[in-house]
């Protein structure tokens, strides 16, 4: 090598994997480097290039996209592109020119043999052609990566119109007729358009038939009256999981009490994939512990499945939540079977994460209980029983037992509402910074269980009192502030280096948790009831707390390092890996890097402005 | 083709003929026995060498080439494996400010190469490949001067120029510019290409390659033009 290119070989020696490259090594592969140009909007490869080739961009971008046109990511100046380099990835990925962009290019064959004693940099090489091959084949497998996502789509757009009606004098005779005929297992029964009920096949089969009623007798008197209904403006996603948690396969859509149409469970799970309403539903009937031990290994890779389909943060979130919330209640309900109906009423309270619908698949458990203040001493075996009971089961299910002791396990968190109600007046009245910082989790809480009504008291209390608490929100400020985004990337980029996480980014405490803890600065502020994270900051924007260009900013970086999260351990699983926080900045491009750092400046802005507002 | 170019390609040949009819055997001749490119080619598929020289000063009379650096360009690629840096020892004190620029220091020319091999390398290196500079005014006159006094006799040396490329692409431009952009990092600069720190005939040689591309490639999105339209010699 001609000691003049030292500087294209410096810049090609700092980029992973060739910074791992002996010098001798370097040498040779920069004997195999040619220059070329692309302008923006062409395609790679080039038309003319048949042999296998790797780029390394020096100024410019590009785009990898499935055959489909899903993006799979972007590579931007000191990226290496490497698909072209897996002997049958070629034709399954497109790879468009952003920006001009300026590569040094070299061929796979070439590669090889100036790297051949390095087996370290073809793995790197084949790896991560390879991963990008995964998620192009997984997006392809997903048709449903090309639909619209169920949370993001109305009853109305899903709904079967019009519903299959009978009206509420036929006989059950014509009833069934009707049913053949439209090939429908369940009819609304109408009385002048106003719905009455809803009969299904089994109605007749278990109430007429098996009984030996006649046919002739009116639909209206085998009809279930007590019906779930939903409308057609509320969200596809909570209609799908209404109905698997109430076991049933039909919504009927009523707006101003007309029947619009129906909404079946097969409808939104064809949207959906099968996994979530199955596994929420064999989670409904699972008999014991083991059972649901057993299901609860299938969330990780419910998580990847959800991720591979390009589905968001949010989405994830709400998806593996529910999953948890109805292992829960299946919990209790198999306690209160064990250990009889409870003694007096209680609600089981889900504090952090789990109340925020923001989960991910290895989330800690944090729960508690709420007591009706009719407890007598004697009752009070009872909860204890079913509080260990459904904690030693989450335990099992692979929600490991709190750090932090917040559990309804403990006693100080199995309390009476009033008990309840006297915490919340101390944190808020005589707050004291450390007793805050351990208790933030609780300002999250959602009941999963029994009476709502206990929680609710409380939350409507608790809010009629933070808005005016300065120093309660003075002290709030104060902790969340103490969690900040990493100033910047690679060189400045602050990297965790406690021996097992060595150069890694925690995303859950640098990202994340700052974000969340804003969230919840801006409820409490504003008297809003909402715990979940983005509809806290959907609610708090354009109050006086938070400006809606602020609001939207915070939205889209907490989306975005959640997409990062979610990758990271979308890989940690399908390499058998426990999933974590600490993601390598050596696992996303440079283009991303930046795109995170951006993320990371959003939240610092956010913070300063708290900051100066809640100065002590 | 219109008459007029074939004209001018029959007068490149036939002056190349002519003159290795001429040249005395040796590098020179071997040089002018290879045919040029065709200038019908286009010019994503002409062979390329593209060239720097540092020197002492402007004029071949008073100063002298102190490196010189190529690297071949094919088929629209950039060869590193071509590229070549040679120095030229000579006699001549370095100035001091020349030093400063182009990072020769009085060792390094100690440990050149004979003026002689220098252009001997060079003109097998451009044979049968049109010369790529910028500005290439020091180039043609130091290697013309060169072998005048090595072999007798002036080379026919067609070329390519970036700079004239570019200032035929800026007249075109309703809004004037200032001469100075037509200088060869701010062209790159303009066209968002990297900023090369050394400043060495070989690094110089591969940022005016990489600056032909770009040119070349505004002269026509949909299909390379062909080799005349930016011809001279």
């Amino acid at each position: 090598m001609e000691i003049e290119l030292k500087e294209i070989r410096d810049f090609i020696a700092a980029i992973p994997p060739f910074d791992r490259l002996e010098p001798g090594s370097i040498d040779r592969l920069l004997d195999k480097i040619t220059i070329r140009y692309f302008r923006a909007g062409s395609a790679l490869p080039p038309d003319n290039a048949d042999e296998e080739r790797l780029y390394i961009i020096r100024k410019g971008a590009l785009s990898l996209r499935s055959r489909k046109g899903t993006l799979l990511g972007k590579l931007g100046e000191s990226d290496v592109c490497t698909s072209f380099c897996l002997a049958d990835g070629g034709d399954k990925f497109r790879v468009s020119v952003d920006e001009d962009t300026l590569a040094y290019t070299v061929d796979c064959d070439s590669l090889n043999a100036a790297v051949g004693n390095d087996s370290s940099v073809l793995a790197f090489i084949r790896n991560t052609a390879s991963q990008r091959l995964n998620q192009a084949m997984a997006s392809r497998q997903e048709a449903a990566s090309a639909s619209p996502r169920l949370t993001t789509m109305l009853v109305g757009e899903v709904m079967q119109k019009p519903a299959v009606t009978v009206d509420a004098g036929s006989s059950i005779h014509e009833a069934a007729i009707r049913m053949r005929d439209a090939s429908v297992s369940s009819l609304i029964v109408v009385d002048n358009d106003a719905p009455r009920g809803i009969v299904t096949d089994k109605d007749i089969t278990r109430r007429c038939v098996a009984t030996g009623k006649s046919p002739a007798n009116p639909v209206d008197t085998i009809m279930t009256t007590e019906m779930v209904t939903t409308s057609s403006d509320a969200n596809a996603f909570d209609a799908l999981m209404t109905m698997t948690r109430k076991h049933i396969h039909h919504l009927p859509v009523i707006d101003d009490n007309r029947v619009e149409g129906v909404v079946s469970i097969s409808d939104l799970m064809r949207l959906e994939g099968r996994n979530v309403a199955y596994l929420s539903s064999a989670i409904h009937r699972a008999a014991d512990i083991d059972t649901l031990k057993e299901l609860s290994t299938t969330i990780p890779r419910l998580q990847v499945q959800l991720v591979n389909q390009s589905a968001t943060p949010d989405h994830v979130g709400k998806v593996v939540t529910s999953i948890t919330s109805a292992l829960t209640r299946r919990l209790l309900q198999l306690a209160e079977e064990k250990f009889g109906p409870p003694p007096v009423p209680y609600a089981w309270v889900a504090a952090g994460s789990h109340a925020r619908r923001e989960q991910t698949s290895h989330s800690d458990q944090d729960n508690g209980m709420i007591i009706s203040d009719a407890l007598e001493k004697a009752d009070e075996p009872w909860f204890e029983q079913v509080a260990d009971f459904v904690c030693d089961g989450l335990n099992e299910c692979g929600y490991v037992y709190c750090p932090g002791d917040v559990m309804a396990k403990n006693p100080r968190w199995r309390q009476t509402q009033s008990v309840w109600q006297g915490y919340f007046n101390s944190w808020i009245n005589t707050p004291e910074p450390k007793a805050l910082m351990y208790s933030s989790i609780f300002f999250d809480l959602r009941a999963i269980h029994g009476e709502a009504t206990l929680l609710e008291q409380i939350r409507e209390n608790m809010l009629a009192q933070t808005p005016e608490s300065t120093l309660f929100l003075a002290h709030l400020t104060h902790n969340a502030l103490k969690l900040r985004p990493p100033l910047g990337f690679f060189r400045d980029f602050v990297l965790i280096h406690d021996g097992k996480h060595n150069d890694t980014l925690d995303l859950k405490h640098n990202g994340i948790a700052p974000v969340v803890d804003l969230a919840r600065i801006y409820a409490l502020s504003e008297g809003i009831p909402a715990v979940n994270t983005i509809e806290r900051l959907q609610a708090a924007a354009g109050t006086p707390t938070l400006s809606e260009s602020g609001a939207a900013n915070l939205l889209d970086a907490l989306e975005f390092i959640g997409i990062l999260r979610l990758e990271h351990q979308a890989r940690q699983i399908q390499r058998d890996e426990a999933p974590d926080n600490f993601m390598s900045p050596k696992e996303i491009s440079r283009l991303e890097r930046e795109h995170l750092k951006d993320a990371f400046k959003v939240i610092q802005t956010m913070q300063a402005t708290l900051e100066s507002r809640y100065r002590m | 083709m219109t008459p007029r170019l074939l004209d001018r390609w029959l007068g490149l040949e036939a002056r190349r003929k002519r003159l290795l009819a001429k040249a005395p055997p040796g590098p020179l001749r071997d040089f002018l026995a290879t045919p040029f490119p065709d200038p019908a080619t286009p010019l994503d598929r002409t062979p390329i060498l593209a060239v720097d020289f540092e020197t002492t000063g402007l004029e071949p009379a008073t100063a002298h080439i102190l490196s010189v650096g190529h690297v071949r360009m094919d088929g629209g690629e950039i060869l590193l494996s071509s590229a070549h840096h040679m120095v030229v020892r000579s006699d001549a004190d370095l100035d001091e400010k020349n030093v400063v620029i182009h990072q020769i220091t009085d060792s390094h020319k100690d440990a050149g190469e004979p003026l002689e091999s220098v252009v001997e390398n060079l003109l097998g290196a451009l044979a049968g490949r049109v010369m790529l500079v910028h500005f290439g005014r020091i180039e043609k006159d130091f290697l013309t001067a060169a072998c005048k006094r090595l072999y007798g006799m002036a080379p026919l040396l067609p070329m390519i120029d970036t700079l004239y490329m570019a200032k035929r692409r800026m007249d075109m431009m309703p809004a004037g510019y200032d001469p100075s952009e037509l200088r060869l990092f701010r062209l790159r600069e303009h066209h968002g290409l990297p900023r090369y720190a050394a400043h060495n005939a070989l690094c110089d040689a591969i940022a005016t390659a990489e600056l032909f591309l770009v040119e070349a490639d505004l002269m026509g999105r949909k299909k390379a033009p062909p080799l005349r339209r930016v011809l001279r010699y």
